[in-house]
């Protein structure tokens, strides 16, 4: 009896008491990868006993075939198992039909079957006005040119760039000035297939007394090799006489090239994991001074070497210079290097993006502004690379899949984390590797391509509805540098300028859409500014907001 | 890594006196403990030997081992405490006397088995999970030495050596606004603790609050000039201020009071490019990769029979 007026009283109360139901998530992206066609799904063996099957593998978001839609390419991996038929490895190409929707034009493409693939970059590289593409593979990486016609040859032998070994990162830019893109590839671990470390034998194939993959700790380290393009269709490896070949062999992942000390020469950025990275200033002689130790980007700011993975480039707090955002192993942190000027500051804590990213184990990344506001903001793709983490979770390191980080800017140096605002999309548990963006449909509204370990793709589709204005910028080069890789643009409103640069490689071991979105806030025109790659200036005023505008380099005068 | 004269002060926190017998043993021990209270330690070791001798006493030995460990005779006093953990192998004193000499015997990989024992024997004591979490820092397994140490905290709330202890755990992880309230707390509760004051200054660092840590620092280096962690967090502060000979000194000061740690010949390899002399930069970087690879060797040393190993 009771019982039964004490539950008779909490019901009343129930009744009575206001509801306070958590709000639904806004809607930010949705995922649209299976309604939009995208049957892809990447391999790996479900263990990952052996590092070499949980690294790959890359995204790009490019515009093959110049209809103005930036189309999808994913490499897929194969595994120890089946390193021996590499047609049981799929990469796939996706023609952007618009609409949200996309063909498999894979077969008909030529891109199938890259091998043990890892990463991609894409880029004019013969100066036909067309995207060629790279594709970073253990064992031996391809370049296929692009036949104008939907389908691709693979050149690699021709151009003398199938890097052996284990090739990760790439990147495209001109690095000396003659006009035509030069090609770096970061290498990782020397490994022999036939030859594996064992799984969980050793100390550094531990972790927290759970038996896992051995390395990268503990395996020798690959040595790192830039192209530079001849001209003639062929490329001669100047690595060591260029002085970027890493003789002592670090862990070599993701790959930024920007002009880090605004000489107007091409700069190189490195993410080593476990080691430090690298920054290659250009001596403007054909050589590069690494110099990432005083200028304060190659390790934590308590001078902790770190498992970098992802690169990507940001002026996040509109002065012009482009910041470095790098992804880490769990228990470290993401660094966020704000650019001083003549050195970087380590501000990951002060920023407000290091802390919520020690659990996780951060893969591609991309400074995005979302919402249109003008403030850049950034976007992590995270997941571990041991399964065993499930069977005993330790310390602060998060389970083996593992939710995105979306970083909201708020304009004063500061970000505050608000995935979990936008929901299931942003906070559903994946193991992500790498990560491209861009505007896939010309909406002004930035969207994300996702390349899972193991898995489905995702693609988010930027669907958020208060939002600002906006510009897309493409370039348009003088050839041999059809798409202006290595120029900066800046986009002036009245609350200030941003500056972007136009990259080959980005983010972890792929390929972002090389038009650049600016949002305008409110602004409804804006200044358009182009730095060039031969240094020269063009300028355009009042632009109307929300249109994608497309600049020509103008020629030289004679 | 924590600072080693920390370490001890953290350490010597965790010891509790011997338990005494009585009979004839009694006799002899009380003599031996007036010997050692009148302070003839000689006399008092031999007596407390023969008692261990003569009557297997188990306290004597403890008493034997203290002396020892007091006199810096590590290997003597491990000696003694073996023999009393055989007598004794379920004893919390002796197993805590074991782990407490082990300790500061820098063998602190026989020190976290024993009292991960003594934290399952006995959940309710908070000394062992504290004395855990210690040593589990010491071995560099922050990770590790956070669980013991909030189970500790949870037991005897308000201790302000398991605060600190906890803060800097935190702060080790970078978990600076978890580190923050903990040692805001036990500087209330010792507010002229020095190393607090300089803990507390490195999680507002941390958090991005220069000022306070700047403040907290300078309170601290008031009371302990040469604390490295004050100091160090100042020369982070007139970093990010460009002020960078003011950063130098500092910095040169927490290198020299923790002469094993890297993260201030970093900041100092730092400090000397933006100030353009390189040679010295370049030196400092030695001096850095040098002390980190130090650190690598002790802890991959010590961890991997303790903890499994690290991948990375």
């Amino acid at each position: 009896m009771i019982g039964r007026v004490a539950l008779s009283i909490v019901a009343a109360a129930l009744a009575l008491a206001p509801s306070h139901s958590p709000a639904a998530p806004e809607l930010l992206f949705r995922d649209i990868a299976a309604q939009a066609g995208l049957t892809f799904r990447h391999h790996a063996a479900p263990e990952k006993k052996y590092i070499v099957e949980s690294m790959s593998g890359g995204v790009a978001m490019f515009d093959y075939d110049n209809d103005g839609l930036p189309d999808l390419y994913f490499v897929d991996s194969l595994t120890v198992d089946t390193a021996t038929h590499p047609e049981l490895a799929r990469s796939a190409l996706y023609r952007n039909l618009g609409a949200g929707r996309f063909e498999d034009v894979t077969e008909k493409s030529g891109l199938a079957h890259p091998g043990w693939g890892m990463g991609v970059c894409t880029a004019d590289v013969d100066g036909d006005g067309w995207e060629d593409v790279y594709v970073t593979a253990l064992g031996g990486s391809h370049l296929y040119h692009n036949n104008h016609d939907g389908t691709f040859a693979d050149v690699t032998s021709a151009a003398g760039v199938g890097v052996p070994g284990w090739p990760a990162g790439c990147g495209f830019a001109d690095y000396d000035h003659d006009g035509r893109l030069d090609l770096f590839v970061s290498r990782y671990v020397k490994i022999d297939l036939a030859h594996l470390p064992e799984f969980g034998k050793d100390k550094t194939c531990q972790y927290r007394g759970i038996a896992v993959q051995c390395g990268p700790r503990g395996l020798p380290g690959e040595s790192d090799v830039l192209f530079h393009n001849d001209g003639n269709g062929h490329f001669t490896d100047v690595s060591e006489k260029a002085g970027v070949s890493d003789p002592r062999g670090y862990f070599g992942l993701g790959v930024a090239w920007f002009d880090a000390n605004g000489d107007g020469w091409p700069d190189l950025y490195v993410a080593n994991d476990s080691t430090p990275n690298f920054l290659y200033l250009n001596q403007k002689d054909g050589t590069f001074k690494e110099s990432a130790f005083p200028w304060g980007v190659a390790v934590s700011e308590d001078g902790a070497e770190q498992g970098g993975m992802g690169v990507a480039l940001g002026d996040y707090d509109h002065t012009g210079r482009q910041s470095i955002f790098v992804t880490n192993f769990s228990e470290e942190y993401n660094d966020l290097y704000h650019h001083d000027g003549d050195h970087f500051t380590d501000v990951s804590f002060r920023s407000r993006t290091a802390p919520v990213s020690l659990p996780f184990v951060g893969w591609g990344d991309a400074f995005l502004d979302y919402d249109n506001d003008t403030w850049p903001d950034i976007l992590v793709v995270n997941g571990h690379v041991y399964p065993q983490m499930d069977q005993a979770r330790f310390g602060a390191s998060a389970g083996y899949r593992q939710r995105k980080l979306l970083f909201h800017n708020k304009g004063d140096g500061t970000f505050d984390e608000v995935a979990a605002r936008y929901g299931a999309v942003l906070t559903d548990e994946h193991v992500s590797r790498g990560l491209a963006v861009g505007d896939l449909d010309n909406d002004g509204r930035i969207d994300v391509a996702i390349n899972d370990l193991d898995g489905a793709p995702q693609l988010l589709h930027n669907e958020i509805a208060e939002r600002g204005n906006w510009l897309i910028v493409a370039l348009k080069g003088v050839a041999p540098n059809t798409g202006a890789i290595g120029a900066e643009i800046t986009v002036t409103t009245p609350t200030g300028p941003r500056t972007a640069v136009v990259q080959s490689g980005a983010s972890y071991i792929s390929q972002n859409d090389k038009r650049q979105h600016f949002g305008l806030g409110t602004a409804t025109e804006a200044q358009i500014s182009v730095k060039w790659p031969d240094g020269r200036v063009s300028t355009q005023s009042n632009v109307k907001a929300n249109q994608v505008v497309t600049i020509q380099q103008p020629a030289k005068s004679k | 890594m924590i600072a080693p004269l920390l370490f001890v002060v953290l350490l010597q926190a965790g010891s509790k006196p011997a338990p005494q017998s009585a009979g004839e043993r009694a006799a002899l021990l009380a003599q031996a403990e007036n010997a050692m209270k009148s302070g003839n330690r000689a006399d008092a070791k031999r007596l407390f030997g023969t008692a261990a001798e003569r009557y297997h006493s188990v306290t004597a030995l403890m008493q034997l081992a203290r002396l020892e460990s007091e006199e810096g005779h590590g290997t003597a006093a491990m000696r003694a405490l073996r023999e009393a953990r055989t007598l004794a192998p379920n004893s919390e004193d002796v197993l805590t006397a074991f782990s407490e000499v082990s300790l500061k015997m820098q063998a602190p990989v026989s020190a976290i088995l024993t009292l991960e024992a003594l934290t399952r024997m006995y959940p309710d004591e908070p000394r062992h999970p504290y004395l855990l979490g210690v040593a589990l820092m010491r071995v560099g397994d922050v990770v590790a030495a956070i669980e013991p140490l909030r189970k500790a905290n949870a037991l005897e709330p308000d201790r302000p050596l398991t605060l600190l202890a906890l803060g800097l755990a935190y702060n080790s992880r970078k978990e600076y606004s978890e580190a923050r309230p903990l040692l805001r707390r036990a500087l209330d509760l010792e507010p002229e603790n020095a190393d607090t004051m300089a803990a507390l200054a490195e999680a507002e660092s941390g958090v991005g609050d220069l000022a306070s840590a700047e403040h907290d620092a300078a309170r601290a280096m008031q009371r302990a000039p040469a604390n490295a962690t004050a100091n160090f967090v100042i020369g982070v502060v007139r970093m990010a201020q460009e002020r960078y000979a003011e950063a130098r000194d500092a910095l040169l000061a927490a290198a020299v009071a923790d002469p094993a740690s890297p993260k201030s010949e970093y900041q100092l390899s730092l400090v000397y490019a933006r100030l353009g002399d390189q040679a010295a930069s370049d030196e400092h970087r030695t001096l850095y990769e040098r002390k980190l690879r130090a650190i690598e060797q002790a802890v991959a040393a010590l961890h991997a029979p303790a903890t499994g190993g690290v991948a990375r």
